[in-house]
């Protein structure tokens, strides 16, 4: 018996087949994944079983949805109503947005079972257990919170057990895991699987990330561009894929956990900092500052790469922003190339800040959507004074460097993809031929085989123009697999540091660097 | 404790606020050429002696400064004094006109609020085109329509021709216009708000539980909505001001914007500052209670 059967699922916007001809079936009590990069589809597939797509996108008369062998009834709202939050439940990303700021998690999940006949104490008590069974610690009180007051862990396990609490039959969780912290990532996906395995329930998991598909899935279908292109059974796809796609997406996960090519040899000192400390202002009149980082020290020699690794708000992003002269420090002194920076000493000198360039985590915002790629690149050379006749030709020069044609040029930023984007971004910092490039999580709002290729430019260039480079990110395989030193922070801390290789060796590691190890995810690690 | 000593800043702020008001007004209504002295001169044809002695009894040839800090000390012991004009206590006769105003004012912004949300969460709800466009409608009417025009319009039909209310003294037609003006200025920011947050993750979440359109509007859709409409009105209150102190002379209501301007009229100094006084309190502790009506509503706020 099959829990869901989707045939020839069409989802047009106007003229434009946004999902076109997708067929699945996911069998009682197992999993199936659907894995796909931005823009595959696989979000809307999700939304169409709920009919919960956005307004303007229709699906076609001739698929059909069947849940449970019964077509869904697409067109009766009132019976949509009564299959969603019970036989169907959804679970989404990001869940700080995805619960009502306004009201209790109690409130929130009661909204559920009062659909039902339960009295209210009984419900109560229901909540309680609900919570519970998400491993949610001192129920009763949590109950009372509201979301703001929890973690971004313990807030997807609340929408959890909102799903939970219409006793479904098909859970649906769309990138349940993608907005959380690595460590807090495993747990959920752990969770997941016990709670589907306790509960037999049909579960669908939608998700970029290969290594919670390989975890949670027990099949696997692969979309791309609205179609699927391969399913199977999850480690059958994950071990040995068919489609060149599929193939293309896994070694692109497998280029990150082989082991880092060379290490680079020492060059001379660029960056050294000492015991800095880094305070955000307090909030209002006699609000105490915030102490972002701590006694934070590190050196940066020409030709290396330094990653600087960490959960969010462990003040990484901070560190490197201090370190590039973007924000004063309250303790110790920064040495960048030659100059020294002190807590309320003089700004960092124009032409020093020329040569420490920083590529930031939104290609999209970083780059000004009104002017052409010629011309957002043709700032920093016109400041460095380079007379405008040879603008073109450097360019043209830095666009191949990044692996961009000379027509890109002419461009805006809406007419280029995200990774197209991101090379932009890194070619405008390479225009000013800089010493130091401080990256704060380039390559976490991309794509997985865009951010290997992403990375390997920047190993590529490192390589020919020398320059040393601060990598801040959050995904340990990124920043083992591109730097040659690890430092690793958590709560404004450094707590640990290593040559990149020797993350591995766990036993002589700090108990939070152990930690985080252990939480990452291996699918592919054969 | 945060709580407390927030609360107190806020007291603060205010109590600054109203005295700001009090002694702009103090002084503007002294910067007006001619007191009532000159006035009554016009009037009973005093002597230049006669106005001289006037001028001493009433305490109108001491310095500004000394002038301000009797009245404030009086003040602040509840005594405004008499009127010049009349001869009556001040605070006796801004305590007939209080109700008045009261009346107007709140029944004309329950009317604006009601309205526009109305409208708004209509037209987000069914998305229907005679909704939309009423929003658009009473948006340009009170942008269009000063509230004096149609409030001189509204007494040719229903008073003069149609004999429907009476010509001075009906509160209903000044509430109308007041109330649609009110809401024009809020309506059309709020159903942009509400249309925004109706693709908000957290009521896509809500459909996805299978919640009925009601609920969802009402828990989860409204609530986004709370600082903007808050925000708003406050513009609306402020708008009460100018708006109640028109149609009260317009339509003949005893309120302390009829009193006022008839004490500006007169040089009544004392009727002028005490009722601008109850004004701008009262003006300040709306808006505080709308800062602590936002933190009470939104939990995010409360810590």
């Amino acid at each position: 018996m099959n829990a869901l059967v989707i045939r020839n699922l069409v989802i047009a916007k106007g003229q434009r087949r946004l999902v076109d001809g997708v067929s699945l079936t996911l069998a009682k009590g197992s999993t199936l994944g659907i894995i796909g990069e931005s823009g595959s589809g696989k979000s809307l597939t999700a939304l169409a079983i709920t009919n919960l797509l956005p307004d303007g996108l229709s699906i076609s008369s001739t698929s059909t949805i069947e849940i449970d062998g019964v077509a869904l009834p697409t067109h009766d709202a009132h019976a949509m109503r009564a299959l969603r939050g019970a036989k169907i439940a959804m679970v989404f990303q990001d869940p700080m947005a995805c619960l009502n700021p306004f009201m209790r998690i109690g409130t929130q999940i009661d909204e559920i079972l009062a659909k039902g006949v339960l009295p209210r104490t009984a419900r109560t008590t229901r909540i309680v257990e609900l919570l519970r069974e998400v491993d949610l610690p001192d129920p009763a009180t949590l109950a009372r919170r509201y979301p703001h007051e929890l973690s971004g862990g313990q807030q997807q396990r609340v929408m959890l057990a909102m799903a939970l609490a219409g006793e479904p039959d098909l859970l649906i969780a769309d990138e349940p895991t993608s907005a959380l912290d690595a460590s807090v990532q495993a747990e959920i996906v752990a969770l997941l699987a016990r709670l589907q395995a306790r509960r037999q329930m049909a579960m669908l998991i939608i998700t970029h990330d290969l290594a919670v598909a390989g975890a949670l899935a027990h099949d696997l279908a692969v979309m791309r561009a609205g179609q699927i292109v391969e399913t199977g059974p999850a480690q059958a796809i994950l071990n040995a894929p068919q489609h060149p796609y599929t193939a293309r997406l896994v070694a692109a996960r497998r280029t990150l956990v082989s082991e880092p090519s060379d290490a680079a040899h020492a060059g001379h000192l660029l960056v050294e900092v000492t015991d800095v400390a880094v305070d955000y202002a307090g909030r209002g009149l006699f609000g105490r500052p915030f102490r972002a980082v701590q006694g934070a020290s590190l050196r940066l020699e020409r030709g290396r790469t330094l990653g600087l690794l960490g959960e969010s708000g462990s003040g990484k992003s901070t560190l490197a922003s201090a370190v590039a002269g973007l924000r004063p420090i309250a303790e110790g002194r920064i040495r960048l190339l030659g100059h020294e920076m002190r807590p309320g000493g003089p700004a960092l000198p124009q032409a020093l800040r020329r040569r420490c360039q920083v590529v930031f985590q939104n290609p999209h915002g970083a780059l000004n959507p009104r002017l052409s790629i010629a011309r957002a690149l043709g700032e920093p050379l016109g400041l460095a004074g380079i007379p405008h006749r040879e603008h073109a030709a450097r360019i043209n020069a830095v666009l191949r460097d990044v692996g961009l044609e000379a027509e890109h040029a002419a461009r805006f930023p809406h007419q280029l993809s995200g990774g197209q984007r991101q090379r932009v971004c890194i070619a405008r910092a390479l225009l000013c031929e800089p010493d130091v490039l401080v990256c704060d999580e380039v390559v976490s709002a991309l794509d997985m085989t865009v951010q290997v290729q992403i990375l390997q430019l920047l190993k590529e260039l490192q390589k020919k123009r020398g320059f040393g480079m601060l990598f801040i990110g959050h995904d340990i395989d990124v920043v083992r697999w591109i730097s040659d030193e690890v430092l690793v922070m958590n709560k404004g801390r450094i707590v640990d540091r290593c040559a990149a290789h020797e993350l591995g060796a766990t036993a002589s590691r700090d108990a939070y660097t152990q930690r985080l190890m252990a939480a990452r995810l291996s699918p592919l690690a054969a | 404790m945060k709580f407390l000593a927030n609360a107190g800043f806020d007291l603060g702020r205010m109590l600054i606020q109203a005295l700001g008001i009090v002694v702009i007004v103090f002084l503007l209504a002294r910067v007006v050429p001619g007191d009532v002295v000159d006035l009554k001169a016009i009037e009973g044809d005093l002597s230049a002696s006669q106005q001289q002695e006037m001028r001493t009894e009433l305490g109108l040839d001491q310095p500004l400064i000394v002038q301000f800090g009797q009245w404030s000390w009086r003040a602040l012991h509840g005594d405004f004094g008499d009127s010049i004009r009349f001869g009556r206590p001040v605070g006796g006769m801004v305590r007939t006109a209080l109700p008045v105003t009261l009346v107007f004012a709140g029944l004309s912004f329950v009317l604006a609020l009601v309205l526009a949300i109305g409208i708004a969460v209509g037209a987000v709800m069914t998305g229907s085109r005679v909704l939309r466009s009423l929003v658009e409608i009473v948006n340009i009417w009170s942008i269009a329509l000063p509230t004096f025009c149609i409030g001189v319009v509204g007494i040719l039909i229903f008073s003069v021709w149609l004999h429907w209310l009476p010509v001075v003294g009906s509160m209903l037609l000044p509430i109308l216009i007041i109330g649609i003006d009110g809401a024009g200025q809020i309506v059309k920011p709020l159903y942009e708000e509400l249309r925004e947050a109706a693709t908000s993750t957290h009521v896509r979440t809500a459909h996805a539980k299978g919640l009925s359109p009601w609920r969802i509007t009402v828990r989860h859709l409204l609530p986004t909505a709370v600082p903007v409409a808050l925000a708003l009105s406050g513009l609306v209150l402020a708008g009460l001001i100018a708006g109640t102190l028109t149609m009260e002379v317009l339509f003949g209501l005893p309120g302390l914007g009829s009193l006022m301007l008839n004490a500006i009229q007169g040089r009544d100094y004392p009727v002028i500052q005490a009722a601008i006084l109850v004004t701008a309190i009262g003006l300040v502790v709306v808006n505080a209670l709308t800062d602590l009506l936002h933190r009470m509503i939104d939990p995010r706020l409360s810590r």
